[in-house]
C-alpha cells in the first residue's frame, strides 16, 4: 500500500503537468501518472531516428500563457522559444508570398502582390488583435452554467453580459459574426491576393474537419491568433530541443515543487466509492489513493474508458458519446540529408527559418478538404512545415536536418481503414506535394516517419487522432465543452476533475485548461 | 396626395405591413414594380394555359396572428397540407415517405433501419421542443445586443412559455444544436442514408452551402418552426396557387383603404438631412410620405435606392458585406400527362414534395460543384406537381411540374447565365428525374428555366437569393440584416425594412412584415 496523495493526475501531457505543478505549488502532494516512457503527451520530443530529434506531434508554440511561464518559472527550467521569422508560401507559378516578423518587410512584400492588401494588412491585424483582446477574458473565465439558476451562475452570466457590453456595438458585432462565419468570407472582406487569403485562412482549418469556406473556420483562425496578442506578428516560436522541452520544463518545475511523476504507469481505471473518486488502479494492478483525481485525457477516455458508465448519469454519458472528436490531420517527420531547395527561392535563406505553408489558394485547400469529406486522405494536402534543425542545430547530426510537416486532411475514418499501405501512400502524397515546390526533396530524405490519425490515437491516446481533444466547433466551446453543466472542470463524480484540452478554452500548447482546473480544485479545498 | 406610409414592394411582407398600418388608421400606398402583387409569392401563367408558382411552391409556417387578425381564413385562402409531405425515391426502387403521422413515417423508415424507426418519435419531439423556442423568437424584434436594458429583457418574455414547459436544459440544447452541421445533428439519431439525406435537404434550401456546413442545423430548425404535429418537411399548398395568398392579403389591404399600384418602379428613396420623405418612380412621378417602408432586400434598399452617398461609410461596408450567394434555380414544366415514377405505388406520392435526396453525401457533392462556381451535374431536386391537387392550374388531363434545383450558383466561374447555360441546367435536371421516372422526357410540352440571374432581374432578389440574404448564423437574429440595425429601422430616419432580409428571415411567413409594422407603430406612438 503506497502513500495517499492529495491529488493524482492521470496523463503527463502538458496540461496535466501544469495542473500538477500548480497544486504542488499550493503545498499539495501530487502524483502524475504517465502511460508512456516520455512525458509531454502530444507535446513531446523524441529521437525517432538515431541523431534526429523530432517534436513528434505538436511542433510550434505560441499560445503558452505568460502567467504560467512566470508562476512556474519555466524559463529557469529550460523554456526557450526561438522565434519563427516568417511564413513562406511557395506558389505554383514559381513566385512566392512571404510574411516576415519584420513589419516593414512584410508590407514591402505585400506591396509587390497587391498595394491594396498591403494597406489593409495592418488594419486587419488590429481588428484581430482587438477581437483577441475581447475574447481573452472569456477564455480565462470558468464557463458559467446557464441551465442552473444558482446565485453564483447568475453572477457569472451577468459578468459575461457586462463584458460584452463593455466591447461596444461594433466590436461585439465583429466578434459575433466571427464566431460563425467562414475564414474565407472574413478574409474576402479584407484582401484580394488569393495566396495571402489562403495562407491566413489555413490557420482556420488546422485541426478541424472544415475547409476555409466552411462557416466556423473564422473562429478557429481567431483561436490561433490568440498567440499574437502580446506581440505583433503571429508570434509562433520553436522550443529549443523540440516541443517536448516545453513539457519537460513544466515537469522540472513540478518536481522541484515536490510533485511525484511516474512514467510507464498506465492507468486502467478510476476507483470510485459511494459516488466519490478515491484513487486509480494501474494496468499492472497497482493502486494509488488520493483525495482527488484529475484526468488530463480527452473526454472520451476520461469518461468512457477510465470510468464505469454506471457511475455517471445517463444523459451525461450520451453527451460525451456525442462529443465530436474526429481527427483530420496527420504528421510526417522527415530526416533530411540536406536542406530542401525551393524553386521559388532557391538555396539557403531566411525563408527556411520560419513556417513554410503549402496553401497556394482557397481551391487548393477546399479540394484537399473534399477528399476528406468522402473518407479519403488529400491527394494534394495542405502542409505546414518547419525545419527545426535550422533554428536549433542540435536536433540533427551536423549538416543534416529534420523537417516537421503537419498535414491535412487525413480523416480518421478512412475508407477501408488505415493500414501500412495506406500510411505509406499518404506519406508519398505529402512528399509529392512538397516536391512540386521543392523538387529535390525526394533525393534528400534519409528517413520518414508518417503518423496517421490512427497512429496518433494509438501512440498518444488522442481519441480519433484529434489534436484538440475534441473539435473546436461552436457547440463544443465554452459552457458546452465538453458537456453542458460540466464545463467547470468538475465531473458528475465527486473528487474527479478534468484538465485536458477537451475542456474550456480548448486545445493548443497553452496550459490554460491545466491551470484553470488547478485553480478550481484549490478553490474547493479552501 | 400625401400618404402616411409608402411601402416599396408588394411582396407578402410588404402587404402584411400595409394591412397592419392601415388598420392603425394610416394612409398607405404600396408600390410594386411588377405587373402583379405578391413578390415571390405569386402564381403566373408562364406557359399558355399552365399556371405556376414562379418562385415558391408552398408555405410551412405563417405568423400565428396573421390568419386571425387579417381574417384571411375564408373562401379566399385555403391551404392543403399533403400527406405524405415528402417522398424520396431511391435508385434501387424503394422510397421513403415522411407523413404527418409519426408511426406511419416510422414504418416507412423501418425498411432502411430498425433503429432509426425507433428513434423517429424521439427526434420529432426534440425538434418540436427546440422550435418551440424559435417561434416566440421569430415573433419578436431582436434586441440591440449587447446594450441590453431591462425593457429588452422584458420584450423577450415570449421565451418564458417554452422555458417553463421544457426547461432551461432544452434552451441550452438549442444553443448546442443551432451551430451544428446536419451530419453532426443526424449522427446523434439516425444511420440510414435516405432519411439523413431527406432531412438534410431542408437544411440547405436556398443556401450556397452543403449540409456539412456549420449552421445548417439552424436552417433545418428554421424550416420547421411551427410544425408541431410531427410532420417534418411540411408542405402547405395554397389553393389556386401561391399567388392567392398574396391576392388575399392585397384584398384585405385594399378593403382597409390601402392604395396599391403595380408597374410602379421605385428608382430612388428621397432623403433630406438623413430623413426619408418620399420616393421617385422610374416614370418621374414623385410620392411624398412621412415614412418609407421597404420590402426590397437590404442591399437594394440601402445601396441602390438610398444610395451610398447618403450613408455612413461604416454602415455601407456592413451592408456590402451581407452575403447573398443565390444558388437555386427554378424549372417549370408543362406536362401532357402525369409522370410515372418507378417506385411510387400511390398517386398520393405525387401530391406532396418529391425529394431527390438519396443520401446526405449526394447533397454535399451537389454543393461541391457550386463551391468552384459550377452547376451540379447531379443536382438536388425538389419536385412538385401542383396541378394534381388543384386542377385549375393546367388544362384538362395535363399537368404542371415545378422543380427547385440546387446548386446553380449565381456567380459562374466559366461563362455566364444565358440560354446555353440554362439549357445545360435543364438537361441535368431532366436526366436526373428520368433516372427515377423513365420516359418522363416524352411528356414535356414546354419548359421555363429561371436562373439565379433571372430571379435577380425579375424579382429584385440580390444575387438571386430567395431569402434576401443567406440564412446562416452570422446573419441571424440581431445580426440580420446587419448588427446594430436589426430592429427594422435604418440609419435613415423614417426608413424601415420589412422584407426577408430582416429577422426572422426567409420563407412565406409574414413575420418580418408583422414585426416591422409593430416597430413602426411603436415609433408612431412616441
Amino acid at each position: 500500500m503506497s502513500r495517499r496523495y492529495d491529488a493524482i493526475v492521470v496523463g503527463g501531457g502538458h496540461n496535466g503537468l501544469v495542473a500538477a505543478a500548480y497544486l504542488a505549488r499550493a503545498g499539495k502532494t501530487v502524483l502524475v501518472l504517465e502511460r508512456r516512457d516520455v512525458l509531454g503527451g502530444a507535446a513531446v520530443s523524441e529521437e525517432v531516428f538515431p541523431g534526429f530529434t523530432f517534436s513528434v506531434c505538436s511542433y510550434v508554440v505560441s499560445l503558452l500563457k505568460s502567467d504560467i511561464i512566470r508562476d512556474l518559472q519555466l524559463s529557469r527550467h529550460g523554456l526557450e522559444l526561438l522565434p519563427l521569422e516568417s511564413t513562406f508560401t511557395p506558389l505554383p507559378n514559381d513566385d512566392y508570398l512571404i510574411r516576415w516578423a519584420d513589419h516593414d518587410k512584410t508590407r514591402q512584400e505585400l506591396y509587390r502582390h497587391s498595394p491594396r492588401d498591403a494597406e489593409q494588412y495592418d488594419r486587419f491585424g488590429q481588428l484581430m488583435n482587438q477581437i483577441g483582446m475581447a475574447v481573452k477574458p472569456i477564455l480565462e473565465m470558468v464557463p458559467p452554467d446557464p441551465s442552473r439558476l444558482s446565485f453564483a451562475a447568475l453572477r457569472e452570466l451577468v459578468k459575461l453580459g457586462r463584458h460584452f457590453k463593455s466591447l461596444g456595438q461594433e466590436k461585439f458585432a465583429a466578434l459575433a459574426k466571427l464566431m460563425t462565419m467562414s475564414a474565407a468570407d472574413l478574409l474576402d472582406e479584407w484582401f484580394e491576393f488569393e495566396p495571402l487569403k489562403a495562407t491566413i485562412s489555413a490557420s482556420g482549418i488546422i485541426g478541424t474537419f472544415m475547409g476555409p469556406r466552411s462557416p466556423g473556420s473564422a473562429y478557429v483562425m481567431l483561436h490561433h491568433y490568440m498567440g499574437d496578442i502580446d506581440g505583433v506578428f503571429r508570434a509562433w516560436g520553436f522550443q529549443r530541443g523540440g516541443t517536448g522541452e516545453v513539457s519537460m520544463s513544466i515537469a522540472r518545475s513540478a518536481l522541484e515543487l515536490g510533485a511525484d511523476i511516474k512514467t510507464e504507469a498506465p492507468v486502467s481505471k478510476l476507483m470510485v466509492q459511494n459516488g466519490k473518486a478515491i484513487g486509480v488502479a494501474l494496468e499492472n494492478g497497482d493502486e494509488f489513493y488520493s483525495k482527488v483525481v484529475i484526468s488530463g485525457l480527452d473526454p472520451k477516455l476520461t469518461f468512457l474508458k477510465l470510468v464505469d458508465e454506471k457511475e455517471l448519469p445517463q444523459d451525461f454519458v450520451t453527451s460525451i458519446r456525442n462529443f465530436r472528436i474526429r481527427g483530420s490531420s496527420g504528421k510526417v517527420n522527415l530526416a533530411l540529408d540536406a536542406l530542401p531547395n525551393f524553386t521559388a527561392i532557391p538555396g539557403y535563406g531566411p525563408h527556411l527559418r520560419g513556417a513554410i505553408s503549402i496553401s497556394p489558394s482557397y481551391d487548393y485547400l477546399e479540394t484537399a478538404y473534399d477528399d476528406a469529406k468522402y473518407g479519403n486522405f488529400s491527394r494534394q494536402p495542405f502542409i505546414d512545415m518547419i525545419l527545426p534543425s535550422v533554428l536549433d542545430p542540435a536536433m540533427a547530426p551536423p549538416g543534416k536536418h529534420v523537417m516537421s510537416c503537419f498535414v491535412q486532411y487525413a480523416p480518421y475514418d478512412l475508407n477501408g481503414g488505415w493500414n501500412d499501405a495506406q500510411r505509406e501512400a499518404f506519406g508519398d502524397a505529402v512528399v509529392d506535394a512538397i516536391a512540386q515546390f521543392a523538387p529535390n526533396i525526394k533525393d534528400i530524405i534519409l528517413h520518414r516517419q508518417v503518423l496517421t490519425p490512427w497512429d496518433l490515437e494509438n501512440t498518444f491516446g488522442l481519441t480519433e487522432g484529434n489534436i484538440f481533444h475534441g473539435e473546436l466547433s461552436l457547440q463544443q466551446l465554452f459552457f458546452l465543452r465538453p458537456a453542458a453543466s460540466w464545463a467547470d472542470y468538475r465531473t458528475p463524480i465527486r473528487g474527479y476533475y478534468q484538465c485536458g484540452s477537451g475542456t474550456h478554452p480548448g486545445g493548443g500548447i497553452s496550459g490554460a485548461t491545466g491551470q484553470m482546473a488547478a485553480t478550481e480544485i484549490l478553490k474547493e479545498w479552501r | 396626395m400625401r400618404y402616411d406610409s409608402i411601402i416599396i414592394g408588394a411582396g407578402h411582407n410588404g402587404l402584411v405591413a400595409a394591412v397592419r398600418l392601415a388598420k392603425a388608421g394610416q394612409r398607405v400606398l404600396v408600390l410594386e414594380k411588377r405587373h402583379s402583387v405578391g413578390g415571390i409569392a405569386i402564381t403566373e401563367e408562364l406557359i399558355p394555359r399552365f399556371h405556376f408558382n414562379t418562385c415558391v411552391d408552398y408555405i410551412r409556417w405563417l405568423h400565428p396572428r396573421l390568419l386571425k387578425e387579417l381574417k384571411l381564413e375564408d373562401d379566399r385562402f385555403k391551404v392543403q397540407w399533403t400527406d405524405p409531405s415528402v417522398v424520396t425515391p431511391l435508385p434501387d426502387g424503394n422510397c421513403l415517405r415522411l407523413s404527418a403521422d409519426a408511426s406511419t413515417t416510422a414504418e416507412s423508415i423501418r425498411q432502411f433501419s430498425k433503429a432509426d424507426a425507433e428513434n423517429w418519435s424521439g427526434f420529432i419531439d426534440r425538434i418540436a421542443q427546440l422550435v418551440a423556442f424559435l417561434e416566440p423568437l421569430y415573433s419578436m424584434t431582436p434586441p440591440p445586443v449587447p446594450d441590453l436594458g431591462l425593457e429588452h429583457l422584458i420584450s423577450m418574455r415570449g421565451l418564458l412559455k417554452p422555458l417553463r414547459k421544457y426547461g432551461r436544459k432544452t434552451l441550452v440544447e438549442l444553443l448546442r444544436v443551432l451551430p451544428m452541421t446536419m451530419p453532426e445533428l443526424l449522427d446523434e439519431w439516425f444511420e440510414s442514408e435516405p432519411l439523413r439525406g431527406t432531412l438534410a435537404a431542408s437544411a440547405i434550401h436556398g443556401l450556397c452551402q452543403g449540409p456539412m456546413a456549420v449552421g445548417t442545423a439552424y436552417l433545418f430548425l428554421h424550416n420547421h418552426v411551427g410544425c408541431r404535429n410531427g410532420a417534418l418537411r411540411p408542405a402547405g399548398f395554397v389553393q389556386g396557387g401561391m399567388g392567392n395568398f398574396s391576392n388575399a392579403l392585397a384584398a384585405a389591404a385594399e378593403h382597409l383603404g390601402v392604395d396599391i399600384r403595380t408597374n410602379a418602379i421605385v428608382r430612388k428613396i428621397l432623403t433630406d438631412e438623413n430623413q426619408a420623405g418620399g420616393v421617385l418612380l422610374g416614370s418621374g412621378e414623385e410620392f411624398k410620405a412621412h415614412r418609407i417602408i421597404s420590402n426590397a432586400g437590404p442591399s437594394v434598399t440601402l445601396l441602390d435606392l438610398v444610395g451610398r452617398e447618403n450613408l455612413e461609410p461604416r454602415f455601407t461596408r456592413q451592408v456590402k458585406a451581407i452575403k447573398y450567394r443565390g444558388a437555386m434555380a427554378r424549372i417549370h414544366l408543362a406536362l401532357n400527362d402525369l409522370p410515372r415514377f418507378r417506385v411510387f405505388t400511390d398517386e398520393a406520392d405525387l401530391r406532396g414534395v418529391i425529394s431527390i435526396s438519396p443520401k446526405l453525401e449526394y447533397l454535399e457533392q451537389a454543393y461541391d460543384a457550386a463551391k468552384y462556381g459550377r452547376c451540379s451535374y447531379h443536382p438536388y431536386l425538389e419536385i412538385v406537381i401542383p396541378s394534381l391537387t388543384d386542377s385549375t392550374l393546367a388544362p384538362d388531363g395535363k399537368h404542371t411540374m415545378s422543380i427547385t434545383l440546387q446548386y446553380a450558383p449565381y456567380q459562374l466561374r466559366q461563362g455566364e447565365w444565358n440560354k446555353g447555360t440554362k439549357e445545360a441546367l435543364l438537361q441535368s435536371a431532366l436526366s436526373t428525374v428520368s433516372e427515377y421516372a423513365p420516359g418522363f422526357g416524352d411528356l414535356i410540352e414546354d419548359t421555363v428555366v429561371l436562373s439565379p440571374l433571372d430571379l435577380e432581374e425579375q424579382f429584385g432578389l440580390t444575387e438571386g437569393n430567395i431569402n434576401h440574404g443567406e440564412m446562416m448564423l452570422d446573419q441571424f437574429f440581431f445580426m440580420r440584416p446587419v448588427a446594430g440595425w436589426a430592429q427594422y429601422r435604418t440609419p435613415i430616419e423614417n426608413l424601415y425594412l420589412c422584407g426577408s432580409g430582416t429577422h426572422p428571415g426567409g420563407g412565406i411567413t409574414g413575420a418580418p412584415g408583422w414585426n416591422a409594422s409593430r416597430e413602426i407603430l411603436r415609433d408612431l406612438k412616441n
